[in-house]
């Protein structure tokens, strides 16, 4: 049960989609629940590392004190050419567990809201429904554990084809341009992060190689870590040696030849600086999946026409896998490349806050409103990161989580209504909190958690970015005038929810609208999954995030700041 | 000198060994002369005729896997010790390509079988044409000596024109084999050029000498430089044809929707495989040669000039293969950018590291195996469709998901293993090309990755067409009942693509690089001439050559 749980984990939805294959028609949403529920129930037990010897050092210890630490470790060769080695290479640290059980998490309750599936407008073929979500969950829960960068990739790509399908075949009017939409986007991207990966594993070869051809020839300028027979780990301690290029994600961030070969002025790519090319190829290809603005378009396109549990698995997961990539990748391979841009990101960040929220004040869609949110919510995690301070991190890194809780339950709130009313019109709507006042209050808190109340969850997120931009005023010039507007976005923020609120839930009960049952009982149990989690994010944000994300976020960012000096 | 050459030349009469090596190919042939004979002695009645090319296909591939086995071992045993000039090379390369295009050649009498057969009259010249058209491919991959080549490529070529038209009331099928016949034989023309030139130039029909006057003459050493390059031109016009390169590719939309699908099938893949084959072996003659006397960086031009032809090539493919309607054409559109694909790997060849331009081979040859069962899948599906509701048209798959989701789900396998999505095999494949390329480290390495990049994003949006109108659109078309082998087929080819070949890739990948190291190539210096050598004005060169050769020969001719 220790070695393989990760394996375990991330194809126990492909065993369900098999199951799901063969399984009765009317069957198939149980075997799908069952299967998301006990891959939920086993990434839970992953809390365990943390309790390893029961003392309370141990939760600073698990993924404490240096980048690299890894637990539930699964590496074998998968691919083995004479040029290169691909691995078969799991593992979770503060960066992947939280989005790891958050996915587990949301696709369970997602699973949950497709239950009323047989209600759909679009009605055709439940079972490929399931079998897609299935597949879907295991792309994503791929991309959160993989430490091989091949691996990842081809996590990344898929989870792809199931979206695709979900928001094609079940999706509303819009449904193939926007499926098309959002695939096109999302491989263009990855294209770019093709190249980087190729372009990474020459380089890193070339590093190693160039070290090793400096032992052999017994230059005194070579560093302790490199004798003839290789170049130390930079954080395996089995003694092990890179001989040639490498596809290991931890090992290209912490080997410090290859860091300084990538980090080096001379190294270019195509006659440009290395770290800042492959910076920002990286870059744009998480940035499509954030979204961040110039690449944003697909999302709304693709929240607007997917169905309710495919919209909150989109905002849910998929949205993080953006962010995660820039902490995985991005900055902590090329620092000097984050340096290079941090300006650039700053602004791209700044303008997705107010953009967004602009955007998301102007709509009339409930569910692109809560889209042009996701937008503007997600603003805040690449600020965070931007400035490159330990309060920004934190705060980037919590700001994804939160985001992953409250906007699958904004997403769901409007599918409860949409089910009933079967249309989005926020001007049509009005006084549901009468009408629904159970329904009302859920709604209350998940839109106040959006909002960032304090309190509730979406508050810790951005007050941790926008002081870490005023921290980084001794760094960036531009740091005071970027926090103080970013500091505004807030205010848009709670000016389109409140707004938002006011038309919908509060004003005089409608007619039309009156005699709508309040939450079933299923409805309830989602939204009181995510509430609860809310209010304990809000209220407790050391003990539900920072404690288990700090360990390595922390350590990352020391080794991003020294290597820029 | 030439009475050496010449007594050399009948003093290797294959042996009993040899022939064994041979065997497939005369099998072939016995094949296609019973396949004639047979109307006169048994009638022309397809079943009988069908039974005895089955007959000879399968024993052919037998012999196929006798000799795959029996040069596996011993690397390059056999006839190539004895034709060193590459006049008849059986190696792991040709051997395995044998193997595969029997296999494949099975596959398209199945499909002809299932489509065709109950309406076809004149199944003895479909067959002698076919088996024709594919004892020229075996051959083409199994040599490297300038007439045979020219001999191969013809014998591929001139039956693919008149299958294209075998259909001889289809106005369309007419127009399509003319186009092709008169594009192949302006082609072909233009080859013989060239190889004209060539033997000229160098006073060899050996490639790998010809690769030596082309690099000395390159290096500024040799013969007249515009002139080498004019006739390299020319003759790889005749290749280009073959793998319809950008700009040699003219006839191969209007070829392959004429044709009837099973030859649509059929040239689309092995046809294909045959040109990139020969060229790969072409290529890696020239570059061991090269390389051999340190002349490699003089021939970077030629690098330049394959890369710019495979970036057009798949660029071009895959822009025209937007707007088309017709599945068969939007997939004819579509091999041409997979020609391009496999292209590129074959400028990393041209590459001072040696190990470099295996990784290159290695990807191709690993291309060039998926590509046969993206492609059969694909082709295989449409063919299904077509017979079912008599076109190929994109609407004729308009719900297919439901229609016949045996159909839908491989066809989809396949069309994203075509665009190059992971986890389908069809990644892998543009992987190793990818990765093969950055080895290269240079300008030319990133600007083909990049093409390559945008141009997979390019071909997702056609692909995709098609996608859309199986699974997400439905307009009530009657539900299909294709025929059990048929489906089969198509899903075997799936379930390949995914996930047999993504678990296996390490095996996979493994035997391609032995593949790629155990090729036989021919050089210079290591020439064994076998081909009578002409009297007349030898380049000094030239001559120091054949001194050598024949220095070879005292020592090492075997003498009945």
């Amino acid at each position: 049960m220790t070695d393989h749980l990760l394996s375990i984990i991330v194809f126990l939805p492909t065993l369900g989609a098999l199951v799901c294959m063969f399984a009765p028609k009317d069957q198939v949403r149980k075997v799908g629940v069952v299967f998301t529920l006990a891959t939920f129930v086993l990434s839970l037990t992953l809390f365990g590392t943390f309790f390893t010897d029961g003392s309370a050092a141990a939760v600073e210890e698990a993924f404490g004190s240096s980048y690299g630490t890894i637990r539930h470790m699964e590496r074998h060769d998968w691919i083995v050419s004479d040029s290169f080695t691909i691995e078969y290479y799991l593992g979770i640290d503060g960066l992947g567990f939280p989005l790891l059980v958050l996915t587990t998490f949301v696709s369970f309750l997602a699973c949950v809201a497709s239950w009323n599936f047989n209600t759909w407008k679009i009605t055709k073929s439940i079972k490929a429904y399931f079998v897609l979500f299935l597949l879907l969950e295991t792309g994503m829960l791929g991309v959160f554990v993989s430490l091989d960068f091949f691996l990842f990739y081809v996590f990344w790509e898929v989870m792809l084809l199931p979206m695709y399908f979900l928001i094609g075949v079940w999706g509303g009017e819009r449904k193939e341009y926007a499926a098309i939409k959002f695939f096109l986007f999302t491989l263009g991207g990855s294209v770019l992060m093709l190249v980087g990966l190729v372009a990474m594993f020459m380089y890193s070869g070339d590093a190693v190689t160039n070290a090793m051809r400096m032992a052999e020839n017994q230059d005194p300028a070579t560093p302790a870590y490199v004798t003839t027979q290789g170049v130390e780990s930079g954080y395996r301690t089995d003694g092990f040696r890179l001989t040639g290029g490498t596809f290991d994600l931890i090992e290209l961030a912490t080997n410090k030849a290859i860091q300084a070969h990538f980090t080096a002025i001379d190294t270019v790519f195509l006659g440009l600086k290395f770290a800042p090319v492959m910076f920002m190829f990286l870059f744009i290809g998480f940035a499509i999946k954030l979204p961040c603005v110039p690449v944003h378009t697909w999302l709304p396109d693709a929240h607007v026409e997917a169905p309710t549990p495919i919209s909150m698995i989109l905002a849910g997961v998929l949205l993080k896998m953006g962010g995660y990539g820039f902490l995985r990748l991005c900055y902590p391979i090329f620092p000097t490349g984050a340096e290079h841009w941090a300006f650039l990101l700053a602004m791209i960040g700044l303008v997705s806050i107010i953009y967004g929220a602009l955007c998301a004040m102007a709509q009339t869609d409930f569910k692109r409103l809560v889209a042009y949110s996701s937008i503007s919510h997600m603003g805040y995690v690449l600020l965070g990161l931007a400035v490159m301070t330990p309060a920004g991190f934190q705060g980037a890194m919590f700001q994804m989580i939160a985001h992953g809780i409250s906007s699958p339950m904004c997403f769901f709130l409007v599918g409860v209504i949409y089910d009933r009313a079967h249309h989005r019109e926020i001007n049509r709507y009005g006084g549901l909190w009468l009408t629904m006042p159970q329904y009302g209050t859920f709604a209350t808190i998940g839109f106040f958690a959006s909002l960032g109340l304090p309190g509730l969850c979406g508050f810790i997120g951005e007050v941790w970015v926008l002081i870490g931009t005023f921290q980084a005023a001794d760094k960036f010039a531009w740091a005071y005038p970027v926090a103080i507007i970013a500091a505004f976005g807030v205010v848009l923020t709670a000016g389109y929810i409140l707004w938002l609120i006011r038309r919908v839930y509060l004003g005089k009960e409608r007619e039309q609208y009156m005699g709508y049952p309040d939450a079933t009982g299923r409805e309830k149990f989602i939204l009181v999954s995510f509430a609860v989690l809310c209010i304990a994010m809000g209220v407790l944000p050391m003990q539900t995030v920072f404690n288990f994300t700090n360990g390595t976020l922390n350590p990352l960012l020391a080794g991003v700041l020294a290597a820029q000096g | 000198m030439n009475v050496i050459a010449a007594t050399d030349y009948w003093a290797n009469i294959p042996i009993g060994e040899h022939l064994w090596l041979v065997s497939p190919m005369i099998v072939l042939v016995c094949t296609m002369l019973a396949v004639v004979t047979c109307p006169i002695l048994l009638g022309r009645r397809t079943r009988t005729i069908t039974a005895v090319v089955a007959i000879g296909v399968t024993a052919a591939f037998v012999m196929a896997i006798r000799v795959a086995m029996q040069v596996a071992d011993g690397g390059t045993s056999g006839l190539s010790t004895v034709s060193g000039s590459g006049m008849l090379i059986i190696d792991n390369l040709s051997a395995g390509y044998q193997l595969l295009m029997l296999a494949f050649l099975g596959c398209v009498i199945g499909l002809w079988w299932i489509g065709s057969a109950a309406t076809e009259r004149d199944a003895p010249e479909f067959f002698v044409l076919l088996l024709g058209s594919a004892l020229g491919m075996v051959l083409m991959v199994s040599t490297s000596n300038l007439l045979m080549i020219v001999m191969a490529i013809e014998m591929a070529s001139l039956p693919s024109y008149a299958l294209v038209s075998f259909n001889k009331r289809d106005r369309a099928g007419a127009e399509g084999g003319l186009k092709y016949m008169i594009f192949g034989a302006i082609c072909a023309a233009i080859m013989l050029y060239g190889a004209s030139l060539l033997y000229g130039l160098a006073g060899s029909l050996n490639f790998a000498d010809i690769a030596k006057m082309v690099a000395l003459s390159f290096a500024g050493g040799g013969r007249d430089v515009v002139l080498v390059s004019v006739a390299l031109l020319c003759f790889f016009a005749g290749v280009a044809f073959k793998i319809s390169a950008v700009p040699f590719h003219f006839w191969c939309p209007d070829a392959f929707q004429a044709a009837k699908i099973e030859v649509t099938t059929w040239l689309s893949v092995v046809s294909k495989a045959a040109g990139l084959i020969l060229l790969v072996r072409l290529v890696a003659i020239f570059c061991g040669t090269v390389g051999a006397a340190g002349l490699m960086h003089t021939v970077e031009p030629i690098a330049w000039g394959i890369a710019i032809v495979a970036a057009i090539t798949c660029t071009l493919g895959n822009i025209a293969a937007y707007r088309q309607r017709s599945v068969k054409r939007l997939l004819a559109y579509s091999s041409i950018a997979h020609a391009g694909y496999m292209l590129m790997a074959t400028a990393v060849f041209i590459h001072p590291d040696v190990a470099g331009s295996e990784a290159g081979i290695s990807a191709l040859l690993a291309y060039v195996f998926i590509y046969l069962f993206m492609n059969l899948g694909a082709f295989g599906v449409t063919a299904m469709v077509y017979w079912a509701t008599g076109t190929d048209d994109i609407d004729a798959f308009t719900g297919l998901i439901r229609r016949a989701p045996a159909l839908a789900i491989p066809m989809i396998i396949c069309l994203m293993s075509l665009v190059g999505l992971p986890p389908f095999g069809g990644f892998l494949g543009k992987w190793w090309i990818w990765i093969a390329l950055g080895r290269l480290d240079s300008t030319l390495g990133w600007f083909l990755i990049m093409v390559m990049g945008l141009n997979t994003v390019v071909s997702l949006y056609y692909y995709l067409r098609i996608v859309v109108r199986m699974t997400l659109r439905d307009d009530g078309q009657a539900v299909l009942r294709p025929s059990f082998g048929g489906m089969a087929m198509v899903n075997v080819c799936a379930i390949v693509l995914f996930p047999v070949m993504f678990i296996f890739a390490n095996g996979f990948k493994s035997t391609a690089d032995h593949f790629a190291r155990r090729m036989f190539v021919p050089t210079a210096d290591a020439t064994v001439s076998a081909e009578p050598s002409v009297e007349g004005d030898h380049s000094a060169m030239a001559d120091a050559w054949v001194d050598d050769a024949a220095g070879h020969n005292d020592r090492d001719v075997k003498r009945p």
